[in-house]
C-alpha cells in the first residue's frame, strides 16, 4: 500500500522544523534521518532499551514508539538541545559511560527528573534511569553523576 | 584524568557507524531464514526489485559467488539456522527496504535439524594432558565429581552490528561498528577480491562489542555489494532481532568436572570433559578455549582436559568477553567451592594451598608471580571476608568467593604508533579503535608521561586504516599492553627529534604473562520467592600498572555488572524447532540500574615491568570472569542449594 | 512497520465511524506499534484517538473515574489514588519504565496483548493468532499460565488490571451503536475458539473510562509484583489485595486478584472465601494463600510460580491484616 507523505512541523529544541514523512515514520527516525539529530539512538526500536529517550512536553519518552506525525505541535527536547548542562559535566566527571551509546538517553531521562525534582534522592535517580539499559554496566557511575549534578558528592 | 572523548559522548556529537549521513544514502535490510535447516528451492525477487524506492536486491540468484564460513557462501542455498542470511535490499528508507523484503518469494525444502547441545553433531575432541590422570585420581582422598552447564548468552551491545558503505571510484570506504578495523579491511578485501589498500575502514566510536564485533561479518560485504550495485552509499544496521540471531553468542557448555585432592587440600587431579556449542558455523572468532583455565589456575600434577565442539542449527558462537574462561571458571570455581566444603576448609585457604607460580602449559614462571596472591589479600580486606550479616525471615544471606586467571591482557606484537610533537603539544597517531574502554585516553597518558607534557596537551588519532599504522583487533584485553609500549617508544623518539615511530617489541621468552583476580559476593536469597539479590561485590584484579584508575574502575564495575546478568538472568531461549524466543531486549534480561549492588573495586596498581615497558596489562575482560561462580557459591552459602546450571534463575531455587 | 494511513478525526463519533477490523485506534501506541513492528498486526489505517478520549482522574461521592487516555504516570502520581486506592497507584508505579508510563494510557494498558514469546514471534502461528495449537503448552513456558489455560497459556501482562479488578472497577465502553458499562470481571474473558482475545471488547469499540466505587476509609490495599529483574519487566506473578476489617476484627470485605498467572487477571475466589467473615491470624492467611493456588495446573517450566504466588498472597495479606 502506498501512502502519500504528510507535512509535519516538529518543534525540536525550541525551533520549528518541517518534515515530510510517511505516517509510519517514528519520531526517532524523523529526528535521526529527516532532521539529522543523531544523539537519540536506535538500539532496539521496540521500547526495550531507552537509548532513544527524548523529552516530549517535558516528559521522558521512547522516540521509537511514537509516530512523528503524532508529535506535531508538541515540544520535543533532545540531547542536542543541552549546552554545558550540569548533568553533562557530571557524566564526564563520574565516568558515567563507556561506549557512550546509551548516554544521550540516560542524560535525557535524568533531565526529566531534574526538571521536576532538582535534588533527587538515590532512589529517585535509580527509578528515573531504570528504563535506560547500559550494556557496558556503568550504572554505578550514572547514579554517581546524577548525585553530583544534584549537588551531592 | 577524564575520558578524552567525554564531551562528544555527553552531547550526542559522538558519531557511530549508524550516525553516518552521506548524500544519497540508502538503507538496507537483510532477509533471513525462517527455518532452522532448509534448502532454497526457489527464490524470486522480481517484485521486490520493482518496488518504488528500491535500488538494489541481492540473493543467491544474482550475488557474486563468495565463499564464507568453511563450505558455505555469502548467500547460500542451504540455510542452517533461523536468521541465516538469504537476501538483502537497499532502498530509500529502512521502511521501503522492509517492504521489499516482504515481496521476495522463497520456497524451502525443510531439512532435519538439531538444536540442543546434546543433540548436535560432535566435532573432533581437543585434548590436553599432564601427568597421569588415573594415578592422580587414585591418589586423591577427596573427589568432587559434578556436571555443570552454562547457557548461551547474547552480547546485546546497544549499538547493533552494522556499517555504512560507499565507493569512491574503485575504492571502498566502510564506516563500521567494529573492534578490528584491520580485520574488517582484510576480510572484506579478500571476499571482494580487492587489494587491501583499496578498502578503508573507519571506526571513530562504537557502541559496544564485547567480542561479537571482533571479526568481519557478512553485512559489511553485503552493504558494499549493494552500494556498488545501487551506485549510492548504503547503510546496513542490523535490527535487534537479527543482532541476537545471527552475529554471535557466548557458547553454551556442559562440563563434567572431577577434582581430586588430598585431605590437606592439595589438588592431585583435574579431569574435565566439556561440550561446547558452536552453533551452525565456525566463524573464526570463537576463541573459546574452555579447557584453558583448568590447565593453569591451580597447580596440579595430573590433568586431563577434553573439549568437544558441537554443531547445531542455531546462530554461530563468537568470542564474548573472556570467551571460554567465563564458562570454565563458573564450573571450576564452583567445584573448588564444593571441594572446600567437602574439606571443611576456607575457600581462599584452599586456593592458596594450590597456588600456581608458573604457567603449567609452558613450564615457564609468571612475570608477576605474586599478583594473584595479592588480589586474594586485597579483595579479602575490601570485603571484610568472611564477614556477613544475618538475613531476616525468609531472606537468607550468604557469601561466595571465586578466582580466575586469563591468558590475555599481556599484549603481543605487531603494533605500530607514531608521535609528533610541536609547540608544546603532541599528537599520537595510531590506527587502533576505542571500543569504549578508554584506549585513546590511556595512550595519550602514556605519551604525555614519556614526553613530560600535561596529558591535556596530547591528542590522538585513531580508528582509520588509512593511517597505515597497523594495530590489532581490540580483543583479549590486549590493546593497551600491545599498543602502549609502541606509543611509549614513539614518544621517546619524538622527544628527541619531534617525530618518532614506535613498534611493539616481543614479550620475554622465558616467562609467561597472565592477568588474574578474585571477587567476593554477598547475596540475599528469598527462600519463598526465589529472588536473589546481590548485595555487594568486591573485586581485585591484576592489570599490572594502573595507568588510569578511573578507566580501570569502569571496566571493573562494568564487567561485574555483565557478570551478574550472566549469573542471574541472561539466557538465550531456543525451542525445539530452533526458534529463538527471546531475541529482544525485553525477554533477554540484562541488568538494569535498579539491580545494582554495592560494588567495591579493590584493584591496586601492580606494575609488571617484565611484561612490557609500560608495566600495564589489560582489564577489559577479566572482571566478568569470576562473578557467576562467586554468586553461585554465595547462594549455596545462603541456602544450601548448589546451582550447577547457569543462570541461577529462581526456578532452580524454589518449586 | 507496514505502511498505513493516519487520521486525526475531530470527534469521537467521527473516530468511531472510521474504526473497524482494518482501522485501529492509536492512543499511547506502546503496545500497538510493537505489534505492528513485529508484523503481528497490519492495519490499513490508524485513527488518533488520544486527544478525543477522556483523560484525568475525577473523584466524587460515587467513587473515582479515570479517563482512558490518562497515562500510567498520572495514575502513579495521583495523591487520591495513592491514599484511597493504594494498590492501583502501586501497580502503575511498578509497571514498565518511566518513559513507558509517560506514554502508555489506561485504556491501552487494559487492552494490551500478551507478551508470550510465541505469540510475539511472527514465525510462530500460535492458537491465539488464529492457529491450531498453543506452542507454549508443550514448549518453553516458564512465564506462562497456572490457571485458565484452555486454548492459550499466555498470561495477561497488565499490572493495573489486577488492581482495578480488586477494586471492582467497571469500564465504560462506546461503539458506533452506543455506550455500555462492563464490569472488568466480565470485560476480561478467557479467549475462545471464536474470539481469540482476552477481552469482550468488540471491533470498533473504545474504552472511554474506568470507574471504581468508593470504599469506606478503613479499606486498605496493596499490590506486590515479582519480576526477573528489579525493574523493566512484566510480572512473573503479582497480587492485588483489597481488604476491610470490621469493627469486631472480622474481615468484612476482601478481594484478591492475581496477575501474571492466567490469560486474564485471575480472581482468587477460594482465598476470598477462606478469609471473609473470619478473624485474621497466621493460620488463616496460610490457608488463604493455599486456597489462592488451588486449581492451578502447572506446566513443565512454571511450577515455581506456585510457591511464588502463595508467598505473594501471604505477604500481601500479612501486611494488610496483621
Amino acid at each position: 500500500m502506498s501512502v502519500p507523505l504528510e507535512s509535519v512541523t516538529l518543534r525540536v529544541n525550541g525551533a520549528e522544523r518541517a518534515v515530510r514523512v510517511e505516517p509510519r515514520r517514528t519520531l526517532l527516525d524523523a529526528l535521526r534521518l529527516d532532521l539529522g539529530l543523531t544523539g537519540a539512538k536506535k538500539a532496539c526500536d521496540m521500547g526495550n532499551c531507552g537509548a532513544c529517550t527524548v523529552l516530549l512536553d517535558g516528559r521522558a519518552v521512547y522516540a521509537c514508539l511514537l509516530l512523528a506525525i503524532d508529535c506535531a505541535g508538541r515540544e520535543i527536547a533532545t540531547v542536542e538541545g543541552l549546552h554545558d548542562d550540569p548533568l553533562q559535566r557530571a557524566f564526564i566527571e563520574a565516568d558515567a559511560f563507556q561506549c557512550g551509546f546509551c548516554t544521550p538517553g540516560q542524560i535525557m531521562s535524568l533531565k526529566a527528573l531534574f526538571s521536576r525534582t532538582p535534588a533527587p534522592s538515590d532512589e529517585e535517580i535509580v527509578r528515573a534511569v531504570s528504563g535506560n539499559l547500559c550494556r557496558c554496566g556503568a550504572y554505578r557511575n550514572i547514579v554517581r553523576a546524577a548525585r553530583i549534578a544534584a549537588g551531592r558528592r | 584524568m577524564k575520558r578524552i572523548e567525554g564531551p562528544e559522548k555527553v552531547t550526542g556529537r559522538a558519531h557511530y557507524a549508524c550516525d553516518v549521513r552521506l548524500p544519497g544514502q540508502l538503507y538496507a535490510r537483510v532477509l533471513r531464514s525462517p527455518l532452522p535447516h532448509a534448502r532454497i528451492t526457489r527464490i524470486d525477487a522480481a517484485r521486490a526489485e520493482r518496488l518504488a524506492g528500491v535500488h538494489a536486491v541481492l540473493s543467491s540468484a544474482n550475488a557474486p559467488d563468495i565463499s564464507w564460513y568453511e563450505e558455505s557462501r555469502l548467500f547460500d542455498r542451504t540455510l542452517r539456522f533461523i536468521g541465516d542470511e538469504l537476501a538483502a535490499v537497499a532502498g530509500e528508507s529502512e521502511e521501503i527496504a522492509e517492504d521489499a523484503l516482504r515481496l521476495i518469494e522463497v520456497d524451502y525444502e525443510a531439512l532435519p535439524c538439531a538444536v540442543g547441545l546434546e543433540d548436535g553433531v560432535r566435532g573432533k575432541p581437543q585434548l590436553q594432558r599432564r601427568g597421569d590422570i588415573d594415578n592422580g585420581l587414585r591418589e586423591a582422598e577427596v573427589v568432587v565429581d559434578a556436571v555443570y552447564t552454562t547457557q548461551t548468552a547474547l552480547h546485546n551491545a546497544l549499538e547493533p552490528h552494522g556499517c555504512t558503505a560507499h565507493w569512491e571510484d574503485d575504492s571502498l570506504v566502510l564506516h563500521e561498528s567494529t573492534q578490528g578495523i584491520f580485520a574488517v579491511r582484510d576480510e572484506v578485501a579478500e571476499k571482494l577480491g580487492m587489494p587491501k589498500e583499496r578498502v578503508r575502514v573507519i571506526t571513530q566510536h562504537m557502541g559496544g562489542g564485547f567480542g561479537a564485533k571482533q571479526i568481519a561479518w557478512k553485512h559489511s560485504v553485503i552493504a558494499a555489494l549493494l552500494a556498488k550495485r545501487a551506485g549510492r552509499p548504503v547503510q546496513l544496521m542490523l535490527e535487534r532481532e537479527a543482532e541476537n540471531l545471527a552475529v554471535g553468542n557466548r557458547n553454551a557448555t556442559r562440563q563434567r568436572v572431577r577434582l581430586g585432592a588430598k585431605r590437606d587440600g592439595t589438588l592431585c587431579a583435574i579431569d574435565v570433559h566439556i561440550l561446547v556449542q558452536s552453533g551452525a558455523y565456525l566463524v573464526g572468532g570463537e576463541d573459546s578455549d574452555v579447557i584453558g583455565a583448568y590447565q593453569t589456575l591451580y597447580r596440579c600434577p595430573h590433568l586431563r582436559a577434553e573439549q568437544v565442539g558441537v554443531r547445531t542449527n542455531t546462530g554461530p558462537a563468537v568470542a564474548f568477553r573472556a570467551p571460554g574462561h567465563a564458562e570454565a571458571i563458573f564450573a571450576l570455581e564452583s567445584a573448588m567451592d564444593e571441594l572446600s566444603r567437602a574439606l571443611a576448609m576456607d575457600p581462599i585457604e584452599l586456593r592458596l594451598r594450590n597456588y600456581a607460580t608458573e604457567d603449567q602449559t609452558k613450564g615457564k614462571p609468571y612475570t608477576s608471580v605474586d599478583s594473584l596472591r595479592r588480589c586474594y589479600g586485597q579483595v579479602k580486606a575490601a570485603f571484610d571476608w568472611p564477614e556477613r550479616r544475618m538475613g531476616q525471615g525468609s531472606k537468607k544471606r550468604g557469601i561466595g568467593f571465586a578466582a580466575h586467571d586469563w591468558a590475555g591482557g599481556g599484549g603481543w606484537p605487531p603494533a605500530e604508533a607514531r608521535v609528533e610533537v610541536a609547540d608544546g603539544a603532541a599528537r599520537v597517531v595510531t590506527a587502533t579503535q576505542d571500543i569504549g574502554t578508554g584506549t585513546g585516553t590511556a595512550l595519550c597518558q602514556i605519551a604525555a608521561d614519556e614526553l613530560g607534557l600535561p596529558a591535556e596537551r596530547v591528542s590522538i588519532v585513531l580508528g582509520d586504516t588509512r593511517e597505515g599504522l597497523y594495530s590489532p583487533t581490540s580483543a583479549g584485553s590486549a590493546t593497551l599492553a600491545t599498543l602502549g609500549p609502541a606509543v611509549r617508544m614513539a614518544a621517546a623518539k619524538a622527544k628527541k627529534s619531534g617525530r618518532g615511530k614506535g613498534s611493539r617489541v616481543k614479550n620475554p621468552k622465558d616467562k609467561s604473562i597472565r592477568t588474574c583476580g578474585a571477587q567476593c559476593v554477598e547475596v540475599e536469597v528469598d527462600t519463598e520467592t526465589g529472588e536473589v539479590r546481590v548485595l555487594r561485590v568486591a573485586a581485585a584484579h591484576d592489570c599490572g600498572r594502573v595507568i588510569n584508575p578511573v578507566l580501570v574502575e569502569s571496566q571493573v564495575i562494568g564487567g561485574i555488572t555483565q557478570g551478574l546478568g550472566y549469573a542471574l538472568s541472561e539466557e538465550r531461549m531456543v525451542d525445539a524447532c530452533g526458534l529463538v524466543l527471546n531475541a529482544s531486549l525485553e525477554e533477554y534480561k540484562v541488568q538494569t540500574a535498579a539491580d545494582g549492588p554495592q560494588l567495591v573495586n579493590a584493584t591496586q596498581s601492580m606494575p609488571d615491568w617484565e611484561a612490557n615497558a609500560t608495566g600495564a596489562k589489560g582489564i577489559g575482560e577479566p572482571p566478568l570472569i569470576p562473578t557467576a561462580a562467586a554468586v553461585a557459591n554465595a547462594i549455596f552459602d545462603a541456602i544450601g542449594v548448589r546451582v550447577r546450571d547457569l543462570p541461577c534463575k529462581r526456578e532452580r531455587l524454589i518449586g | 512497520m507496514r505502511a498505513f494511513a493516519y487520521s486525526r478525526p475531530a470527534s469521537l463519533d467521527e473516530a468511531l465511524a472510521l474504526l473497524g477490523a482494518s482501522a485501529r485506534p492509536l492512543a499511547g501506541g506502546t503496545d500497538l506499534l510493537t505489534l505492528m513492528k513485529a508484523d503481528l498486526l497490519a492495519p490499513e489505517r490508524l485513527v488518533a484517538i488520544a486527544p478525543l478520549l477522556p483523560s484525568g482522574i475525577a473523584r466524587d461521592a460515587e467513587g473515582v473515574t479515570i479517563g482512558a487516555a490518562t497515562t500510567l504516570a498520572d495514575i502513579e502520581r495521583d495523591p487520591t489514588l495513592a491514599q484511597r486506592f493504594t494498590a492501583l497507584g502501586q501497580a502503575a508505579g511498578v509497571a514498565a519504565t518511566p518513559q513507558l508510563r509517560n506514554m502508555a494510557t489506561l485504556g491501552g494498558n487494559l487492552l494490551q496483548r500478551p507478551r508470550c514469546w510465541y505469540f510475539r514471534n511472527r514465525l510462530a502461528q500460535c492458537w491465539l493468532k488464529g492457529g491450531t495449537a498453543c506452542h507454549a503448552r508443550e514448549g518453553e513456558n516458564r512465564q506462562h499460565a497456572l490457571f485458565g489455560g484452555s486454548g492459550c497459556v499466555a498470561v495477561h501482562p497488565s499490572d493495573l488490571a489486577p488492581a482495578l479488578l480488586a477494586f471492582g472497577a467497571s469500564a465504560r465502553v462506546r461503539g458506533a451503536h452506543g455506550e455500555r458499562i462492563v464490569p472488568l470481571e466480565e470485560f476480561f474473558s478467557l479467549p475462545t475458539g471464536e474470539r481469540r482475545s482476552e477481552t469482550r471488547l468488540r471491533d470498533g469499540e473504545l474504552v472511554l473510562q474506568v470507574s471504581m466505587p468508593s470504599y469506606p476509609e478503613e479499606t486498605r490495599s496493596l499490590y506486590l509484583k515479582e519480576m526477573d529483574r528489579r525493574a523493566f519487566a512484566f510480572a512473573l506473578a503479582s497480587v492485588a489485595a483489597v481488604v476491610r476489617v470490621s469493627a469486631r476484627q472480622r474481615i468484612g470485605h476482601v478481594r484478591l486478584v492475581l496477575g501474571g498467572v492466567a490469560p486474564i487477571p485471575w480472581r482468587a475466589h477460594g482465598a476470598e472465601r477462606v478469609l471473609l467473615g473470619e478473624e485474621a491470624d497466621e493460620r488463616l492467611i496460610e490457608a488463604a494463600a493455599d486456597a489462592a493456588a488451588e486449581g492451578a495446573v502447572p506446566l513443565k517450566g512454571n511450577a515455581f510460580k506456585l510457591p511464588l504466588l502463595k508467598a505473594l498472597a501471604r505477604r500481601a495479606l500479612r501486611s494488610l491484616l496483621l
